[in-house]
C-alpha cells in the first residue's frame, strides 16, 4: 500500500520534470561525470548524479535538495554528459516545480541593501529569473 | 425603441444596470445607485483616482480607462479597481544619491520585469511604462523621469504586472531624484527669492495689504495675463 | 562600417567601461556601433524550463526590432545578454512552437534572421588579426594574459557555436594579435559562481578563487573576460580572500577591450581602468 502511493506520486513528479525539462532522465548510467564537473559540490547536499538518480526513481527528495539551489547553471554538467542528458534542464525543472509553487530562496527583501547597490544589476535580475518565484 | 436607443445596458460587478447613454462610466455608477467617498477625485481625467477595468462584449480582452472619462457602451462589464495596498517606499529625499542603487535599494524587485509590455497595454495615459521601467533598469533616471512625466499613478499598471514591480511608484522615485538631484536649479527663481531676500517687494506687499476688497478685486481683473 | 548594437543595462551602469572600451576600440578599427533607439533588459538568463516562453519575450523583441534596424547584424558583448538573445535567436529559428508563441503574443513576424555578433567576432572575422596586428604595435609586449570565458560564451555549444565549449580559442588569438602572451589555464571556461553571489556568496568566493589562483599559477598578470558579472565576482572578491589569506596576491581583470583599447593606445577615459576595484594601472605604465 504505502509502496504504490510512493510510485504514483513519483510517476506524476516524473511526468511533470520530463513535461518541463524534455529530458529522459532515464538515459542516465550514473557515471558521475556530471558531479566531477560541478562547480558547486562542496556546497551541495547531493551530488548531481544522486539528483539524477532520485529523478529517475521519482523520489521527491529531489524537489527538496539544496543542490538544485547552488546550481548555477552553467551547463558543464550538459556539456559533458556522455548520454547526451541536459543535466541543467532537469535541475531547471526541479527549482521551477518548486517557485510555480511558490517556495523561492531568493527574496528581494532579504538581500543586504549594500550588495544590492554594490552588485551589477544583470546579478539582480538573472538570480530572481532563477531562484525566485 | 425610443428606450433601446437612450438607455444602454452595462454590467457593474457583474449586476446588470440600464443606465442612460452617454454618461461616463463614472456618472452611469452613480446613476445607478453607487455613491462615491473614494475612488473619485477630481472627476476631470488628472488625478488618477478612478482607474477602471472593462470589458466589451465578444473581446476577450480587458481595456482599462478612468471612469470620469470614459463613456458608457451597450454591453459594457466593468469594475472599478480598488486601491492597491503596492509596495511603497519611504525615505528622505535630501539624503538620497541620483543612481541606480538608490532606485534599486527602495524597489529591488523592479529587476524582476520580464519584459511582456502589459504595464504598457494597459495604461490609460498611453505611456510607455515598460520602456521607462527599462530605463530605470540601466539607471537612466532622467528618461525614466521624462518618459513618465504624464504618469496619474491610477496603479492600473502595477495590478497587471507578473513580476509584481509598482511601475509608478519607481517612476515617482524617478522623477524626485531627477528634479532634486539632476536637473538643472532654476536661475530665475533663485535671482527671484534673491531679491525677496532683499526686500525688493516689501513695499509693493504693504501697498496691496493696505488696499480693501474692492481696489484688489479690480486690480486683480486688470491684471496682466501671461500667454 | 556601421552595426546596430545593443549595449545592455549594466553597461549604463557598473561596467560603462566595458561599454566604452568597445565602442573606442571598435571605432578605431573602422567599426562604429549604432545603439539600438529602443530597448529593455534582455531576461539575462534563457529559460531552461520549455513551457517558459515569457521569459524569452524580452529578447525576442529586441531581435525582432534589430531586424528592422541596419543591414540584420546586431552586436551586443556582455556575455549574458549574448548567450540569452543568441539562444532565444535559436529557438525561433528551430523551434515552430517558440517562434509562433513569441511572433502571436508580440505581434512580430520574427523568424530569426537577425545575425547576433560578439564583438570578438567581428574583430576575427571583419577586421582580421593582421589588421590588428599592424594596429597593435609593441604597447603589450611581454604581458602574460589569462582569457577568461566563463560559462556563457560557449555552451551550449551547438546553439552558441562560438568554438569548442570547453576550450575556445578567439580571445587567445586576440591576445596573440595584441602583442601580449595568453596563458594557459584549466579554469578559462568554468563558472565563476554567477548570480549565486545573492543566495550563495560562499560559493562564489570559493569558486572565484580558484579561478585567480590558476590563472597566476600559470603565470597570468591579468585576466580578461567579456562578462560583467565575471568580472565583478573575480574582482570585487579579491579584497575579502585578502582578508582570509594574506598570502593571496591580487591580480586585475580587464575586459579584452580594455586590453585592446590600450594596445591601441587610445585615451584612457575610453579604457576607465581607474574603475576596478584591483587597479590594473601598474599593468600599462610603460605606456
Amino acid at each position: 500500500m504505502t509502496t504504490d502511493l510512493a510510485s504514483k506520486m513519483g510517476q506524476e513528479l516524473s511526468g511533470k520534470i520530463l513535461e518541463i525539462s524534455g529530458q529522459n532522465p532515464h538515459l542516465c548510467m550514473q557515471c558521475g561525470t556530471c558531479s566531477a564537473s560541478c562547480t558547486g559540490i562542496d556546497l551541495m547536499d547531493l551530488l548531481p548524479r544522486q539528483v539524477m538518480r532520485l529523478i529517475q526513481l521519482g523520489n521527491a527528495r529531489a524537489l527538496a535538495c539544496r543542490s538544485i539551489w547552488i546550481c548555477s547553471t552553467c551547463l558543464l554538467c550538459t556539456a559533458r554528459c556522455p548520454r547526451g542528458i541536459d543535466i541543467a534542464r532537469l535541475m531547471e525543472a526541479l527549482r521551477v516545480i518548486n517557485l510555480r509553487k511558490g517556495n523561492e530562496v531568493l527574496a528581494p527583501e532579504k538581500i543586504p541593501v549594500d550588495l544590492i547597490k554594490e552588485v551589477p544589476q544583470m546579478a539582480l535580475t538573472s538570480g530572481f529569473r532563477k531562484l525566485s518565484a | 425603441m425610443a428606450e433601446e436607443k437612450e438607455m444602454v445596458n452595462i454590467y457593474i460587478m457583474g449586476k446588470h444596470y440600464k443606465v442612460p447613454y452617454g454618461l461616463t462610466i463614472m456618472k452611469a455608477m452613480e446613476y445607478a445607485g453607487y455613491r462615491f467617498i473614494r475612488g473619485c477625485g477630481c472627476r476631470g481625467g488628472f488625478c488618477g483616482a478612478c482607474g477602471t477595468v472593462y470589458r466589451k462584449p465578444g473581446d476577450f480582452r480587458l481595456k482599462v480607462g478612468l471612469a470620469c472619462q470614459t463613456v458608457v457602451e451597450d454591453g459594457m462589464y466593468l469594475t472599478q479597481i480598488p486601491f492597491y495596498p503596492a509596495n511603497k517606499a519611504t525615505y528622505n529625499l535630501e539624503e538620497l544619491t541620483p543612481t541606480l542603487g538608490t532606485l534599486l535599494q527602495y524597489y529591488p524587485e523592479m529587476t524582476r520585469c520580464l519584459g511582456c509590455n502589459s504595464c504598457t497595454r494597459i495604461c490609460p495615459q498611453e505611456l510607455s511604462v515598460m520602456d521607462y521601467i527599462a530605463a530605470a533598469q540601466r539607471g537612466d533616471i532622467e528618461k525614466a523621469a521624462n518618459m513618465s512625466f504624464d504618469c496619474i499613478m491610477c496603479g492600473l499598471c502595477a495590478s497587471r504586472c507578473p513580476a509584481e514591480i509598482v511601475q509608478y511608484n519607481v517612476a515617482i522615485l524617478a522623477r524626485r531624484l531627477y528634479g532634486r538631484h539632476i536637473a538643472p536649479r532654476a536661475q530665475h527663481l533663485a535671482k527671484r527669492v534673491e531679491e525677496i531676500k532683499a526686500g525688493k517687494f516689501d513695499e509693493e506687499i504693504s501697498r496691496l495689504m493696505k488696499m480693501d476688497r474692492a481696489e484688489l478685486q479690480k486690480l486683480y481683473d486688470a491684471r496682466d495675463i501671461e500667454p | 562600417m556601421r552595426i546596430p548594437y545593443f549595449p545592455g543595462c549594466t553597461l549604463y551602469t557598473k561596467a560603462r567601461n566595458l561599454d566604452n572600451s568597445t565602442r573606442a576600440s571598435l571605432g578605431a578599427l573602422g567599426v562604429e556601433l549604432a545603439e539600438l533607439p529602443q530597448w529593455t533588459c534582455c531576461g539575462t538568463v534563457f529559460p531552461l524550463a520549455q513551457d517558459n516562453y515569457m521569459g524569452m519575450v524580452a529578447a525576442a523583441r529586441i531581435l525582432a526590432n534589430a531586424a528592422k534596424e541596419g543591414d540584420g547584424r546586431l552586436v551586443t558583448v556582455c556575455s549574458f545578454c549574448y548567450n540569452v538573445l543568441k539562444r532565444v535567436n535559436y529557438a525561433i529559428k528551430n523551434n515552430p512552437e517558440a517562434k509562433n508563441k513569441l511572433n502571436t503574443y508580440l505581434e512580430e513576424n520574427y523568424a530569426g534572421e537577425t545575425r547576433l555578433l560578439h564583438p570578438l567576432e567581428v574583430i576575427r572575422d571583419e577586421v582580421g588579426w593582421e589588421r590588428i596586428k599592424s594596429k597593435a604595435g609593441e604597447n603589450l609586449k611581454g604581458l602574460k594574459v589569462a582569457c577568461y570565458y566563463g560559462c556563457l560564451l560557449t555552451r551550449p555549444a551547438q546553439e552558441m557555436a562560438f568554438g569548442d565549449p570547453e576550450n575556445p580559442t578567439v580571445m587567445e588569438e586576440l591576445v596573440c594579435a595584441l602583442g601580449a602572451e595568453p596563458t594557459v589555464f584549466p579554469h578559462k571556461t568554468k563558472c565563476c559562481g554567477s548570480y549565486q553571489l545573492l543566495n550563495s556568496s560562499e560559493l562564489v568566493l570559493s569558486r572565484v578563487r580558484e579561478i585567480l589562483c590558476s590563472a597566476a599559477a600559470h603565470g597570468a598578470q591579468a585576466i580578461i573576460t567579456s562578462c560583467p558579472l565575471c568580472q565583478f565576482n573575480l574582482d570585487w572578491a579579491q579584497e575579502k580572500i585578502e582578508q582570509n589569506d594574506p598570502g593571496f596576491t591580487k591580480i586585475p581583470v580587464l575586459y579584452f577591450t580594455q586590453l585592446l583599447g590600450a594596445a591601441l593606445a587610445l585615451p584612457a577615459q575610453n579604457l576607465g581602468l581607474e574603475q576596478h576595484y584591483v587597479d590594473p594601472r601598474p599593468l600599462f605604465t610603460g605606456m
